[in-house]
């Protein structure tokens, strides 16, 4: 175990002018954790793990004058954390999330928050989040729309053939009623989501819509044990939805959407 | 209908839509040794109604073939949006699990194990 100082003796960082490196934070698990040897994160530095007492931090080593943001980078972020839920509870930190040094990880976050964490993390031992996510099969999701509603079947007779100039007006009409049967079936199917879901947990989160044409996206929180379960029913849901929505199940992941971060002091 | 498989890894938007805006906040626990970084990430929300949105929807709707012909226009229909709209209706429940979990250990060929790994107690 080293113990950081502030000089720059690391034996591969010792270039006069280098940057010194800074330290990203994925997460926060239990101490018993240990990354794989050749795991890497950000910018493919090694995942280390920082620990205190019975929790530890998941980090790498960064150069803060490097940009962070890329597709790469996003997803080295989410791989860590994801990776660790399937073998260990784990309090995911937003992206980007960076101190100064080891010392700053021990001192401030983890030994100042040991308490809150330790209980966190002993709460979500076993579980995983996993995201059941929809999408409408806008063929056939608009042909239902346009189907239920005598309206928006004449605006679509008015508009047919027409070209696009002389029939703006009615253009919009439809397609604003199309949006907001799109919402009014989103919030159905929603619905139908979370009664199908509700036999396996109570612990979920209703997303906010991120497309046009998004039908639902539920965070769930589940044993990790019982993912056969919730496979076999959003299977269930997707075969009975076939032509409408595309379902889509993903997970194991870190429990973004269930943890809260506390109010700031005043 | 198979159950192999699994649930399938986070895609890209998966993973915006995920860490921007979810998860524990730093600043919220460390105050003195903050580093700020810069993020090229900008807010990925988008605005679900507006009147591109509602011009699309009609015209989706103007390419419906009329009266009550069942489907058969997905040719026509995939090309608008280029990616997933009609493609593949059921076929993301399943899709292989831990895909890009597979790229922590290298390449090197071994098997699929996520990144950190318990020890047994």
């Amino acid at each position: 175990m080293t113990s950081p100082e502030d000089t720059d003796t690391d034996a591969d960082d010792n270039n006069e002018g280098a940057p010194m490196a800074v330290i990203y934070v994925y997460g926060i698990v239990p101490a018993d954790v240990q990354p794989e040897a050749d795991a890497t994160g950000i910018h493919e530095a090694p995942i280390e793990i920082v620990t205190h007492g019975d929790i530890a931090a998941l980090v790498s080593e960064i150069d803060p004058d490097q940009r962070l943001g890329t597709p790469a980078d996003l997803q080295a972020h989410a791989r860590i954390l994801d990776g660790t839920s399937h073998v260990a509870p784990v309090l995911p930190l937003r992206f980007g999330a960076v101190v100064s040094d080891r010392d700053a990880v021990v001192n401030e976050l983890l030994a100042e928050h040991e308490d809150e964490f330790a209980s966190a993390l002993e709460e979500l031992e076993g579980f995983a989040q996993y995201l059941v996510r929809g999408r409408y099969v806008e063929e056939a999701i608009i042909r239902e729309i346009v189907d239920e509603s005598p309206e928006a079947s004449s605006l679509l007779e008015a508009i047919r053939d027409q070209p696009e100039e002389v029939s703006r007006d009615d253009r919009m009409a439809l397609g604003e009623m199309i949006g907001h049967a799109l919402e009014a079936k989103r919030e159905t199917d929603t619905g139908t989501t979370l009664d199908v879901l509700a036999p396996l947990t109570d612990t979920v989160t209703v997303r906010e819509p991120t497309h046009d044409e998004d039908a639902v996206q539920i965070a769930v929180l589940l044993e990790v044990d019982r993912q056969g379960e919730l496979e076999q029913t959003v299977g269930d849901l997707a075969a009975r939805w076939d032509d409408r929505v595309t379902m889509r199940l993903v997970g194991p992941m870190a429990p973004y959407d269930f943890v809260v971060a506390p109010k700031p002091e005043d | 209908m198979t159950t192999a498989g699994g649930p399938s890894s986070s895609s890209l938007a998966d993973v915006i839509d995920t860490i921007l805006d979810k998860g524990l906040v730093i600043d919220a626990y460390v105050r003195v040794s903050l580093v700020g970084i810069e993020l090229l990430t900008i807010d990925a929300r988008i605005v679900v109604a507006s009147v591109d949105t509602y011009l699309r929807f009609a015209e989706a709707a103007n390419r419906l073939a009329i009266g009550s012909e069942p489907k058969g226009l997905s040719d026509l229909v995939s090309d608008v949006k280029g990616s997933g709209s009609t493609k593949s209706k059921t076929k993301g429940v399943l899709e292989g699990v831990g895909e890009t979990l597979g790229e922590l250990l290298g390449g090197s060929g071994s098997e699929r194990e996520p990144a950190p790994r318990r020890r047994h107690k």
